[in-house]
């Protein structure tokens, strides 16, 4: 089997609002999600700002009898598929159920759940574990609590792979249903912020401010020091070409190509050069059969990270510079801050890009690092036929995809 | 652009292994073929407080008696260094030890997780916690990420293909070895480092304690008075390569990957669905994706982790997919001796069941030592028996519900998957 891939929905739990009407026009207006965080104190820690879910009810989505079994990110992960099979028009049946599947990917899972379980193992002794807690620590717990709450039986697997988790797990879900083995899967990405990981973060120097100035994302910036982190939760519903055809549904794109490396690198950090990413870029284009000037838009990684920034725009000038036909360059992440598997929120953001020809600005930058066509300030008005969703990871690892609009699109 | 079946073809062409039973796969062979038992007190931490005691620990691991010298073992977990020596032994075997030039932009690691470093950040958690944050030395948490293992592995060999690293509990080793399969089937690499790896540590031992999971003496697979699984710590790896590319080096191949199927059984978080809907539909899906027939399997290497509910839904499971002829396919859980290694549990399986095809055996289940009327298969409890598997069928089931199948044959050239 060889099918043709289409994002058909999506759905979200994010700093810029829960669900695509309330994050669409957060986006297009270029507001930010980011804020003194208010869940916890941050006295004593190096940052203060994130980008935090503020106003998100589960009950609105997630029946209650599986809802308190649930942990924080599993809610946030199962109010997004469902949010992602409503908007498809998708509803779970005995007739498609099997058919149906979920790839997930998560950097880091619960973080929270997991000091509080070393807080009762190592304070009270391992008689005082419970039971009950258990099971939303394994990182697979999401992808299964959401198939659980909706009924889905088909593939099913998780991603954990840092920062390019989620666009790994959408390559994966594409990649299964071309060959056969499902119809539709729900794939993206989620990650919370928690006070413990977010001290940790502070600790090893990887929020803003690391090289001093004033706190904030800023990505692509030339004053850029450092990301801010952020939570939430992104979905994008895949199905196959012949169902989409079928029933006559109105996709977003499809999902034409998709690139994965890896270069070495140090553990935690970022390697010297961006051969790996280029590798990446490449691999994607050249599975959608694109060459680069005709890429209208991209979903850039740019974090406000020094080094991320650096590394990811020098690819760029490599593969987009000279000739006329630029890419515009954006990165949600200086309104959501980084949440490292950012990648199913990131392809919702672009599926919008594409099917209303807006590309959102990045928030945060004003002092460009270089001559790239980064959108600044206000949103542009442009067609977008095929776009990209780059993923970078700090320890060397990468993850593109290619979007396009479906050109046999019914009006 | 058609590929061709030799670049659709996966086979295997070097195994790696660190376990409670072998320090590599030639010991593992024999351990499996004797019956050894790996289980014993656990002596990697203090277990005074636990309500079980043993575990299967790798015992005497000296990281160094195969990593090479000039390679730095600082800021790797004990997971990361018993995956990093199964990956040396099974690019020696595969004959990639340096990994050629050409071979590398094309070859990459996809590992299934579990605790990754999570034994190494229980020292942080522990002086976190004791001082309030305020001294403790975060850095130790570095290594704690799974993802961190695929990363050291890249590195080590100078890789640029695909990396990733997953984790769905007890079957990620499994769906390692799967994905591992597909991204050279579908082009995107022509060789791959897959497999998983697992360590003990004391918030897994607590969690499954605490639920009640562990026989505080041994696990007994399938046996009437089996009373849970026994935890334990491996590596399992795997060298997949494209036939075309594995012919191309003249390499040995041991076997080829003929099938893998992965479902959801939607039903709980930690119980399996005992309907085993989810373990039969994910057999099924490998059976199809090999186009092979229930006819054509020799052995089940099981999950059969020696949980009453887990063995119990497994042969039924096995029964619906295989029918009347269940009762005359040998059928063994090898968790018996190297107890059950959760993220590498799928992949350490794997090895074995590729050395029952290249050494002919079939390994046994030890400690069956009563008879249930309801699990009445034939679990080959009287040892090894000097039989070569052509097909072998490996399931590995998970927390969340997930269900994956990985299926094995003896490479012929005429054959493969369709």
């Amino acid at each position: 089997m060889n099918r043709r891939v289409f994002v058909s929905g999506i759905g979200m739990v994010t700093p810029l609002g829960v669900g695509k009407e309330t994050f669409r026009e957060a986006l297009w207006r270029g507001e930010t999600g980011i804020r003194e965080i208010a869940s916890f104190s941050t006295e004593g820690f190096g940052s203060h700002l994130g980008a935090e879910i503020r106003v998100f009810q589960p009950r609105d989505f997630i029946s209650l009898k599986n809802l308190r079994k649930m942990d924080r990110l599993s809610s946030m992960v199962t109010a997004s598929v469902r949010m992602a099979l409503d908007d498809a028009g998708i509803a779970v049946s005995d007739a498609n159920r099997d058919r149906i599947g979920i790839v997930m990917g998560t950097a880091f899972g619960n973080t929270e759940l997991k000091v509080q379980s070393a807080r009762v193992l190592f304070k009270e002794g391992p008689g005082m574990v419970n039971p009950i807690h258990v099971p939303n620590t394994v990182m697979n717990a999401p992808a299964g609590h959401a198939s659980i709450e909706l009924g889905f039986r088909g593939v099913n697997t998780t991603v954990n792979h840092q920062a390019v988790s989620a666009e790994t797990a959408i390559a994966y879900a594409a990649m299964e249903i071309r060959r056969g083995t499902a119809d539709v899967i729900l794939a993206g990405g989620a990650d919370i912020l928690s006070p413990f990981f977010y001290e940790a973060l502070g600790r090893f120097r990887a929020l803003s401010p690391t090289a001093g100035g004033a706190e904030g994302a800023r990505p692509f910036d030339l004053a850029r020091n450092g990301p801010v982190m952020g939570e939430g939760c992104g979905i994008v519903c895949l199905e196959a070409g012949d169902l989409v055809r079928g029933r006559g549904a109105a996709p977003y794109a499809e999902v034409t190509g998709w690139g994965l490396a890896s270069s070495p690198s140090p553990p935690t950090g970022w390697p010297a050069d961006p051969r790996g990413f280029l590798l990446a870029l490449e691999r994607a284009l050249r599975m959608a059969g694109s060459a680069p000037p005709e890429i209208d838009c991209i979903q850039a990684a740019g974090n406000g990270g020094r080094e991320l920034d650096a590394l990811e725009a020098a690819a760029y000038e490599r593969v987009f510079g000279g000739g006329d036909a630029k890419p515009l360059i954006t990165s949600l992440k200086g309104a959501t801050g980084e949440i490292f598997a950012s990648g199913g929120i990131r392809a919702a953001a672009l599926a919008l890009s594409i099917r209303e020809g807006v590309v959102p600005p990045i928030v945060g930058l004003t002092t460009p690092m270089c001559s790239l066509p980064f959108v600044i300030g206000e949103a542009r008005h442009r067609p977008v036929r095929k776009a990209l969703l780059s993923g970078i990871s700090f320890g060397g690892t990468y993850a593109c995809l290619v979007f396009e609009k479906d050109a046999t699109e019914s009006p | 652009m058609a590929i061709g079946n030799n670049e659709k073809r996966v086979v295997i062409t070097g195994l790696g292994t660190v376990n409670a039973v072998a320090g590599d796969p030639r010991e593992f062979a024999a351990a499996l073929r004797n019956g050894v038992c790996g289980i014993g007190p656990i002596t990697l931490f203090d277990t005074t407080t636990f309500r079980t005691h043993n575990g299967a620990q790798v015992k005497d691991f000296q990281p160094h008696a195969t990593i090479p010298r000039g390679v730095s073992l600082k800021r790797m977990s004990r997971s990361d260094l018993m995956a990093l020596t199964a990956t040396f032994q099974a690019l020696a075997q595969a004959g990639l030890d340096p990994v050629p030039e050409a071979l590398r932009e094309e070859m990459g690691v996809v590992i299934g997780g579990g605790a990754g470093g999570l034994l190494e950040a229980e020292a942080f958690f522990q002086d976190y916690l004791r001082k309030a944050g305020r001294a403790a030395r975060f850095s130790r948490l570095s290594p704690v990420s799974c993802a961190a293992t695929a990363n050291h592995l890249t590195t080590q060999f100078n890789l640029y293909g695909p990396k990733a690293t997953i984790m769905t509990a007890c079957s990620s080793g499994a769906t390692a070895v799967g994905l591992g399969r597909d991204l050279i089937r579908s082009g995107a690499a022509r060789a791959m480092i897959a497999g998983g790896t697992e360590p003990l540590c004391r918030m897994t031992f607590a969690s499954f304690n605490a639920l009640k999971a562990v026989d505080p003496e041994y696990c007994r697979p399938f046996s009437g008075n089996r009373a849970g699984l026994t935890l334990g710590e491996a590596a399992g790896i795997l060298i997949l390569e494209s036939l075309a590319s594995a012919k191309k080096r003249g390499a040995r191949i041991l076997a080829e990957v003929l099938g893998y199927g992965v479902t959801c059984d939607a039903h709980h978080m930690t119980a399996p669905d005992v309907g085993a809907s989810g373990a039969v539909r994910a057999m099924r899906a490998a059976l199809a994706d090999a186009a092979l027939g229930p006819e054509s399997v020799d052995y089940i290497n099981a999950h059969g982790t020696a949980t009453p509910p887990n063995d119990l839904m497994e042969t039924r499971a096995i029964k619906e997919v295989f029918g009347p002829r269940a009762r005359r396919i040998p059928v063994s859980s090898t968790k018996s001796m190297h107890g059950h290694t959760l993220g590498a549990a799928g992949a350490l399986e794997a090895v074995a069941s590729v050395l029952a095809i290249t050494e002919g055996f079939i390994p046994p289940t030890i400690h069956c030592e009563t008879s249930d009327p309801e699990c009445d298969l034939d679990y080959v409890t009287t040892g090894a028996r000097p039989v070569a598997p052509d097909v072998v069928l490996s399931n590995s089931f998970a927390f969340g519900g997930n269900n994956t199948t990985v299926i094995f044959g003896r490479f012929r050239e005429e054959g493969g998957a369709a």
